[in-house]
């Protein structure tokens, strides 16, 4: 049986989404696939203690790269917009470490940073590039009859960047501190 | 060693050290994993992204070069440099270690 869940995690949120992903697998709901902004599709299988990870790779991934992870006992199942979902069952991890996939604190800034120059910066350059001046436009009534739709649009599309911009912002920013030295 | 491989290189992490101490055999990621895993017992775990990111990185700044590919896997050898870096590595540990115990540096 399947089922699909909806629940919104933001680019800086990969840390409380493998949590959750692996408590929905305890309950006995394995993820098949995630399909953007917000809807993920289980299948039910065994309660089982799985571990889950993100990795943020940007189409950078090479068959070297998946092969790596699969020799440290990765299940790689699933990518999207760059992110890679992998799991493994917790029994299969000998030392705490064997359930990371970065085990020092460079390489888990490493991956905050990447997320920030790649998934962040091009999100506020739509925004300052393309929402203001459209909501602009549409305020001063450039667009003609259209305006008022365009102005509501652009002013939900607003609301929402400037939300997704700040909050994400905040909280690389904070993975970031947790993990320098 | 030019400025830039020194700031980033010395000192460096205790994955990064293990790493190029262990490439001093030609190996692949796993490979690597498993020897440091020998040599610590157990200690030290090199998860598999930080042993990804840090290999990418070490060829990129010519610490070491790929050697040869065995079904799909890259095996990576130390550089000359990268051997200059992990020489310049132990020589801070072996001064760190001596001053822990007690002993002084001879200028």
């Amino acid at each position: 049986m399947r089922k699909t869940k909806i629940r919104f995690f933001t680019i800086a949120d990969y840390e409380d989404e493998e949590l959750w992903l692996r408590k929905q697998h305890q309950n006995g709901w394995k993820l098949v696939k995630m399909t953007s902004p917000c809807f993920y599709t289980f299948e039910e299988c065994e309660p089982e203690d799985v571990v889950y990870r993100l990795d943020f790779k940007n189409g950078e991934q090479t068959e070297e790269y998946l092969q790596m992870l699969q020799d440290f006992g990765w299940e790689y199942f699933f990518h999207l917009f760059g992110w890679l979902y992998f799991r493994k069952p917790a029994s299969a991890a000998k030392t705490e470490g064997e359930e990371e996939l970065f085990s020092d604190n460079t390489s888990r800034v490493d991956m905050a940073e990447h997320v920030t120059r790649t998934r962040l910066i091009p999100l506020m350059v739509i925004f300052l590039c393309c929402v203001i001046p459209n909501l602009i436009n549409a305020m001063n009534g450039v667009m003609g009859r259209l305006s008022t739709f365009f102005g509501f649009f652009f002013g939900v599309m607003f609301g929402i960047y400037l939300f997704m911009i700040i909050y994400s912002g905040i909280k690389l920013n904070r993975i970031r501190a947790k993990y320098k030295d | 060693m030019n400025g830039k491989i020194k700031k980033v290189y010395v000192p460096m992490t205790e994955s990064a050290f293990y790493i190029l101490f262990c490439l001093q055999t030609p190996q692949h990621g796993y490979g690597i994993s498993q020897q440091v895993r020998r040599l610590t017992g157990g200690a030290v775990t090199i998860g598999a992204g930080t042993m990804y990111g840090t290999l990418s990185k070490m060829e990129k700044d010519g610490l070491i070069r790929f050697y040869s590919e065995e079904d799909k896997r890259r095996l990576y050898r130390i550089t000359e440099l990268g051997r200059e870096v992990l020489e310049t590595e132990i020589k801070r540990i072996e001064r760190l270690y001596k001053n822990s115990k007690g002993e002084n540096i001879d200028a």
